[in-house]
């Protein structure tokens, strides 16, 4: 019994942080039907600005809430303005070319970042103590570290930031205009561009955030270490309905802990298969994800 | 006769071969010329252009999008490897080899329908997905399975693979790519692409052809998976992850979807960039950062990829033909609908409705807009299925048959929103549909034989005769989409005549045009009715056209059949005035009672 709560609140918080990326992955198809690949390697830039900006303070030999607080607000700066010019430098050349053109260029700016993380700073893995995070909780047999508190709690907080932004503000009822009909949107006075711009950066704070977390836990950071969270995270997103924002949240969580119980009852080297199993099952059952709304061709 | 042609046909292969085996022996394994290391990148342009040009059937020809190519390479590379490990260690005429080969591809091809199969009935990102998924999926099973080595991988593989080895299948590749793109079943793949419903209702089986596709290319990946270990003498789970999958997709995009010369070249391009960066000295390290940034700006600067969906090559002239000629018999009733209701949800659309056609007749279905009358050409060419009630096509029950069969009934529609295949020329569209007349199969499409010859060519002159018929000769080369929208309309019935239907279905055709092109059309609905013996039902707004041309109507409205019957009785009857103008000015103009 212990053992399943332990499992469990692992697989939360883990799931929590595929939650804060696949939100990016979904917001960005939400209004451009494209899938951010580098998206992923945002996470990892989050994670890199983090390390070195907290080496940099003092933070990383003197940890404290306030230090960890800045810390993350450098991160989140750093990637909106990498998210924005991604998005300036290789998705709106291509906006009217077919939808795969662009996916090359994501998938080339995925390996930019990647190999350029490689030659700027080396491919050797780095350990990182960004947060004062060290203890953990008790609770009879169950061991929960002040780590995943803090990811559950900050996750949940963005979280509710967001679905602020995106159903109270003039921004967010524009975005959701712009993923209804960019076409109309864009007649009825929506700035599309704007919108866009305005996406990619959000969704680009939140990877930061999700970096900052993620190396919390797993004080591991090397180039390609957002390869597979991403690809991950792509999947809950795909899990939960692509371009439902619900949903990437409900499919993070999902994912999250099912690779924990996997993890824990069979093996870890089984995890990476147990998503895309997942996600197979659920795409067969359900074509448009958990939350998505299925759309039938008007012929 | 028949062995001069199977020479014939696989000539450009049998010259290649000792071409190939020339240059191995004399150049690539000459000490003097010191050019190990530019046969290496040569053998890995190889089969990263296998690879390339067999994901192009899938992504570029058939417009599914499959991002799992490795994982069928590693299917076909650790089956081909296994064998040869545990096979005999002495191969002298590589007999083991090519069998462990073809066993590595069958694999892969197996694994390629299991994966096709389900999930190809997804759409656009969620295929691709899936196929990522399966890919990962693939590897992890490696990864964690023993008898493939684990993650360590498998090693010593023996060294069979050589360059002439490996660039003739190179060849066989791009060959059976060509000739399956250049034959029927080329454009019935590229009708996928272009648009799937439409392909349907000309009577094309998407779901085969996509599972086809699939199968074809995951058969070669598994041939270069095969050639990749014996070439390297290893393998390893870590060589086919997505990464490399991403690879190959760009390989197919930046040759410009669907061109094989252009995959071939893309597929050359970013396999020896690496390499080339190597030389820059000081720069060597950061190699991979120029070619990640070559990538984007190559999209940015060709956006539709280096050759477009262009060709380096157009040779093979075809000879004139016999007219293997496909008839029908007609039964009384061609279509007859019994009581046929569809809901959605709570909606009715259409209810209790029930039409005969006879061989020749022209009908036509009039009503409101909303009335439900694209619905009832949904229900006859099986887009919907009825909710009740019964359709029968030259008296077979359509009850579970696809669009696709039920086009090959001798049914064949247009759409009310023009729905041609773009991207392709008039004359193609016209040759796709007749796609479904022909009889060759892929094996002898690729084998390039006389069956594939006449049929070509009798798709061809009937092609150009339709589009005789439909004035568009001149337009035959143009691409549809940049037609004039009334050239479009009438492309799409030259398209429908094409699959020799016995019923033609015209929805609106007349919908945008002006008058006096509203009565050319109608004589021209007339003369198809006369020249090809076809009976037509037609779906028009305008009640002054339909008078003209039809010999019985139907008026539908909100889904009830409320009459029908010759012309004139329609338009005298109360109920239709009141359906197009209202209860109000029906009862001032004619008093609610009925006018004789």
């Amino acid at each position: 019994m212990t053992e399943l709560l332990q499992h469990l609140v692992d697989g939360i918080s883990q799931g929590a942080i595929y939650a804060l990326i696949a939100l990016g992955y979904t917001m960005v198809y939400g209004v451009l039907q494209l899938i951010n690949f580098a998206h992923g390697d945002v996470f990892m830039v989050g994670a890199m600005i983090g390390y070195y900006f907290a080496r940099a303070t003092g933070e990383s030999s003197h940890p404290s809430v306030l230090g960890a607080l800045g810390v993350t607000l450098v991160s989140m700066i750093g990637c909106g303005l990498i998210g924005f010019l991604i998005e300036r430098i290789a998705y709106r050349p291509l906006r009217s070319a077919p939808r795969l053109n662009s996916l090359i260029t994501a998938i080339g700016m995925s390996f930019f970042l990647e190999y350029g993380g490689q030659f700027a700073v080396g491919p050797n893995p780095r350990s990182a103590t960004i947060l004062p995070t060290g203890g953990a909780v008790h609770f009879g047999g169950l061991s929960v570290g002040e780590a995943d508190v803090i990811i559950v709690l900050s996750s949940a907080a963005m979280m509710l930031i967001l679905q602020y932004i995106v159903f109270h503000t003039r921004m967010g009822t524009a975005m959701r205009a712009v993923s209804w009909n960019a076409q109309v949107a864009s007649l009825m006075g929506v700035n599309i561009d704007l919108v866009i711009s305005f996406t990619f950066v959000l969704g680009s704070v939140l990877a930061a955030v999700a970096g900052i977390l993620y190396s919390a836990k797993y004080p591991k950071i090397d180039p390609l270490m957002g390869l597979m969270p991403g690809l991950k995270a792509f999947v809950a997103a795909v899990l939960g309905g692509i371009g439902n924002v619900p949903g990437a949240m409900l499919g993070g969580l999902l994912l999250g802990l099912a690779e924990q119980l996997v993890s824990g009852y069979v093996s870890s080297s089984w995890k990476d298969a147990v998503a895309f199993s997942l996600l197979i099952l659920i795409l067969l059952v359900r074509p448009s994800g958990l939350l998505g709304r299925g759309t039938a061709e008007k012929v | 006769m028949n062995v001069a042609r199977a020479l014939r046909s696989w000539l450009p292969f049998f010259v290649a071969i000792p071409v190939l085996w020339v240059i191995e022996q004399k150049v690539a394994l000459n000490p003097d010329f010191g050019l190990e290391y530019l046969f290496v990148n040569i053998n890995h342009i190889g089969i990263a252009i296998i690879l390339a040009v067999s994901l192009n059937l899938v992504n570029g020809l058939t417009g599914q999008f499959s991002i799992g190519h490795a994982g069928f390479m590693a299917v076909g590379g650790y089956v081909a490897a296994v064998m040869m490990m545990r096979g005999p260690t002495d191969d002298p005429y590589r007999i083991f080899f090519l069998l462990s080969l073809l066993a590595g591809g069958g694999a892969a091809a197996l694994a390629g329908w299991l994966v096709g199969k389900p999930s190809l009935r997804l759409r656009g990102d969620y295929l691709a997905i899936v196929t990522l998924g399966f890919g990962e999926i693939i590897r992890v099973i490696i990864e964690n399975t023993q008898f493939f080595g684990g993650a360590i991988g498998l090693s010593p593989i023996p060294h069979r693979a050589d360059f002439a080895f490996i660039w003739a299948v190179v060849i066989i590749t791009i060959l059976v790519a060509k000739r399956l793109r250049d034959s029927t079943h080329g454009r019935a793949f590229l009708s996928v692409r272009e648009d799937e419903v439409a392909a349907e209702a000309m009577g094309i089986d998407t779901t085969g052809y996509k599972v086809m596709a699939f199968i074809i290319a995951a058969f070669f990946a598994g041939l270069a998976g095969g050639l990749s270990g014996a070439f390297e003498g290893n393998l390893a789970p870590q060589s086919f992850t997505f990464v490399r999958s991403f690879e190959i997709v760009a390989m197919v995009v930046l040759g410009g979807m669907g061109s094989i010369t252009g995959a071939t070249i893309a597929a050359t391009v970013l396999t020896i960039l690496p390499e080339l960066l190597r030389g820059l000295g000081e720069l060597a390290n950061a190699r991979m950062v120029i070619y990640s940034v070559a990538l984007i700006v190559l999209m940015l600067v060709r956006p539709r990829g280096l050759l477009g969906t262009r060709e380096l090559w157009d040779f093979f002239k075809r000879k004139a033909p016999k007219e293997p000629s496909p008839k029908r018999e007609a039964s009384e009733a061609l279509i007859d609908v019994r009581k046929a209701t569809i809901r959605f949800g709570g909606l009715t659309a259409v209810s209790e409705f029930s039409l005969q056609v006879k061989p020749r007749e022209l009908v036509a279905l009039i009503g409101p807009n909303g009335a439900g009358k694209t619905t009832v050409f949904n229900l006859l060419t099986g887009v919907y299925a009825p909710t009740e009630g019964r359709i029968n096509v030259m008296g077979r029950d359509t009850r579970g048959l696809s669009p696709h069969a039920i086009a090959h009934l001798g049914v064949a529609r247009t759409f009310q929103n023009i729905r041609l295949f773009r991207e392709l020329s008039a004359f193609d569209n016209v040759r796709i549909a007749c796609h479904h007349l022909t009889r060759e199969s892929m094996a002898a499409a690729v084998r390039h034989g006389e069956l594939s010859e006449q049929e070509e060519a009798w798709i061809a002159e009937r092609a150009n005769e339709l589009l005789d018929v439909m004035g568009l000769s001149a337009r035959r080369d143009e691409l549809s989409k940049n037609l004039p929208y009334g050239e479009q309309r009438r492309l799409e019935i030259a398209r429908a005549l094409a699959t020799g239907p016995q019923v033609l279905l015209l929805d609106e055709p007349a919908a945008g045009t002006n008058n006096r092109e509203k009565v050319e059309l109608m004589q021209l609905i007339r003369s198809i009715r006369d020249r090809f013996g076809v009976a037509v039902v037609l779906i028009e707004h305008d009640m002054k056209l339909v008078m003209g041309v039809s010999e019985r109507i139907l008026v539908l409205d909100h889904g009830v059949t409320i009459a029908q019957g010759l012309p004139r009785e329609i338009q005298s009857n109360p109920r239709v005035i009141e359906a197009y103008l209202g209860e109000k000015y029906a009862k001032e103009h004619f008093g609610g009672a009925a006018p004789a």
